[in-house]
């Protein structure tokens, strides 16, 4: 039930980070991966994390949209990488309801959590960069990162790979 | 060593001045006999494949000095990817074999490490 939010740029440490506060939760513990592979860039950085996760005992569960309708078999802690991808996945996936996308999001999030001892959220910081388009996109990972860190009960970002805690 | 980091223009030189270095001690992206190097970024983005050289020169400066990028959208350009996490990377080698990090926000030093 306890939330925990962790944020931070590319390459930053947030896995590692978050890895590390699954492994130190007791079992059943759940990586819930919810990266599409797609491109070749993508198939690596899925097999660069799959290495990392090896022989920590996390059972994986891919699911790309709608991880509101995820049923853990057991209660335990789980790991969800990441919000940035969940929301491209929900946004421009066919048939997509853009403008509901967040709000969606958040309720399947919290629909999760309520299943976990505790759920782990890693997300990016993607507003702070040079505009590139797809602003509602970026919007609505701010206003899930926002709404996350409201109810969570912690939420840290990662700098340099090392954890400050902001809340 | 010493660590700063934060945004393009957030003050990171001004800092390493107030530490009692000089401007005439700051190397811009390149590696010399000064103790100071500013822009490392740049540095991996202009060769990302050669950035673990990178890393061990830089871990022997007094300062390395550079700029956070990575919170933005992935750029679409696989050139550019590589190169945001190679200095992603970097940071948190760098962080992690510093004896401070200190990020630089608005000016305000804040110590990270």
């Amino acid at each position: 039930m306890p939330l925990c939010l962790i944020t931070g740029g590319s390459a930053c440490g947030k896995s590692t980070f978050a890895e590390g506060l699954l492994e130190a939760c007791s079992v059943p513990r759940y990586y819930i991966a919810a990266m599409r592979p797609v491109s070749d860039w993508d198939r690596k950085r899925v097999a660069r994390h799959r290495a990392a996760r090896e022989g920590k005992n996390f059972i994986t569960v891919e699911k790309y949209t709608d991880i509101g309708e995820i049923r853990l078999p057991k209660r335990g802690c789980a790991l969800l990488e990441c919000v940035c991808n969940l929301c491209a996945n929900e946004m421009y996936s066919p048939n997509a309801d853009k403008d509901a996308a967040a709000e969606k999001i958040i309720r399947d999030i919290l629909a999760l959590d309520a299943q976990c001892e505790t759920l782990f959220v890693i997300t990016n910081e993607i507003g702070s960069d040079e505009p590139a388009g797809f602003s509602d996109y970026i919007n609505a990972v701010g206003r899930i990162n926002a709404a996350l860190a409201e109810r969570a009960d912690c939420v840290y970002e990662v700098v340099c790979g090392i954890p400050l805690r902001i809340k | 060593m010493v660590l700063i980091i934060g945004g393009e223009g957030a003050g990171k030189r001004s800092y390493a001045r107030s530490l009692g270095f000089s401007d005439s001690d700051m190397a811009d992206a390149v590696i010399d006999g000064r103790s100071v190097v500013y822009n490392a970024q740049d540095m991996v983005l202009a060769e990302p494949s050669r950035v673990n050289e990178l890393i061990e020169k830089l871990s022997e400066k007094a300062v390395v000095i550079c700029n956070e990028v990575g919170s933005g959208l992935i750029p679409q350009e696989a050139k550019k990817r590589e190169a945001r996490v190679a200095v992603g990377r970097l940071c948190c080698v760098l962080a992690q074999r510093a004896d401070k990090v200190v990020r630089v926000v608005c000016g305000l030093p804040q110590r990270i490490k």
